[in-house]
């Protein structure tokens, strides 16, 4: 296609003056050095994701099995520990809350500091963020990690007589 | 669709995706195809609409998440146009363009349409995930494996609209296009099974499980499913109209390169 547009007219000196001092072609639309920023952007943003999420590790927690497992080598390491929050042990004060968390086999007991997100009760899973000091885990924020099971709160609601059973 | 749409082949085609020499002034489609889109629009929006009553008003809060849960109703209808209607359709119609036998300038044409109302989808994907996510689990983002791969697919998206803008000769621009779209589209199944392949905040499907059991129930289960009918719906329609304004596009492009032409060889006959 290129060539076609070419043909009728004789190759243009090196100056892009167009040769016999007839208007040179028209600059493309989108500049080169535009693409280019463009591309390096993206470029950039791509290993940025890549080395954020891939870089570090791929899973986004350690359970309480694999964390008791792995005390000894995880020190006083900062990680994310998940686990189940043991109905009768949420015990809250104005610093924060203080419950244990349950893998399949092993406890821990956890202190946090600052306040739970609205979601945040027993027997439901959690993500902390913190290290071990001894066997409790002193953490700074509660993640909820909420099931994909949506279940209605009061399945059983007797309707009004407007039909309504919110 | 693209009989339709794209009418009569301009004569001398120099190839598939030469210069579309039809008078930009004209209508692409047919007064009945004109009439099917605004059918098509009216009952997307109708079942949008009806999607958003049901799930603000008629169906009940969640035993966990309480009126939190009503998000359910658009954030995972919304993924699945983006994730697999978007992208699969792109994908497919680039390797349908790549392959000798079946390329046709429609193809191409429907790969750019489709990735580009995708990439809105998966925009959106992204901002009500994190206005679910912000109330449920406590903060807006995570970087775990669904979260980050799916930023990963906007970044292709992104990407591959680049691609397109880049001048040039529109068979090397279809071809550098469609092999990015079909590279791209490994990321597809890296977002689907990231849920199960690693340890994730986000919660795994509650549709797509591995069982094929969906785990939500009654009125909550109906209003999901007529979310994924009414957001398709809404998909299809903004195809189509994008898809329209491609051609239109590709023929004024077609008459920019005749205008050239023709003042070229004028000059050269001077």
């Amino acid at each position: 296609m290129s060539e076609q547009l070419m043909a009728p007219s004789p190759p243009a000196p090196a100056d892009g003056s167009g040769g016999d001092g007839r208007r040179p072609a028209p600059a493309p639309r989108h500049p080169r050095w535009r693409l280019i920023v463009v591309g390096a952007v993206l470029v950039g943003a791509f290993g940025f994701l890549l080395a954020k999420g891939l870089g570090g590790s791929l899973d986004y927690f350690e359970t309480v099995d694999q964390a008791v497992h792995a005390k000894v080598m995880l020190g006083t390491k900062t990680f994310r520990l998940e686990g189940l929050v043991v109905p009768g042990t949420v015990h809250r004060s104005p610093s924060g809350v203080n419950f244990v968390a349950a893998g399949s086999k092993d406890r821990v007991h956890v202190i946090n500091t600052g306040n739970p997100p609205e979601l945040f009760q027993p027997d439901i899973p959690v993500v902390v963020v913190g290290h071990f000091v001894g066997d409790t885990f002193v953490s700074n924020q509660i993640i909820v990690d909420h099931s994909s099971q949506y279940v209605a709160k009061y399945p059983n609601r007797v309707k009004a007589p407007n039909g309504s059973t919110r | 669709m693209t009989l339709i749409i794209d009418g009569p082949p301009p004569s001398g085609d120099p190839g598939p995706q030469g210069p579309d020499t039809t008078d930009p002034s004209t209508e692409p489609w047919t007064a009945r195809t004109n009439w099917i889109v605004r059918v098509l629009a009216g009952v997307s929006l109708a079942s949008v609409a009806a999607t958003v009553w049901l799930g603000l008003w008629v169906t009940p809060p969640d035993k966990v998440q309480g009126n939190l849960v009503r998000l359910v109703y658009i954030h995972p209808p919304i993924a699945w146009v983006a994730l697999y209607l978007a992208f699969g359709i792109a994908a497919g119609s680039s390797v349908l363009w790549l392959w000798p036998r079946t390329r046709r300038v429609a193809w191409d044409r429907l790969a750019a349409s489709s990735m580009e109302v995708g990439t809105v989808f998966t925009g959106l994907t992204l901002v009500t995930g994190a206005i679910w996510g912000r109330p449920t689990w406590g903060v807006w983002w995570a970087w775990d494996a669904r979260l980050t791969s799916t930023a990963l697919l906007l970044v292709l998206q992104l990407g591959y609209l680049a691609l397109r803008r880049i001048p040039g000769d529109p068979d090397a621009r279809a071809r550098r296009c469609a092999v990015g779209a079909v590279i791209a589209a490994v990321d597809v199944p890296i977002v689907h099974f990231s849920v199960n392949w690693w340890r994730t905040l986000h919660q795994g499907a509650t549709v797509l499980n591995a069982n094929l059991s969906p785990t939500i129930h009654g009125a909550m289960a109906w209003t999901l499913l007529l979310g994924f009918v009414s957001l398709t719906l809404a998909f299809a329609w903004m195809l189509v109209v994008r898809y329209r304004i491609q051609v239109l596009s590709d023929r004024l492009e077609g008459a920019d390169l005749e205008t050239a032409l023709a003042e070229r060889w004028s000059e050269g006959e001077q």
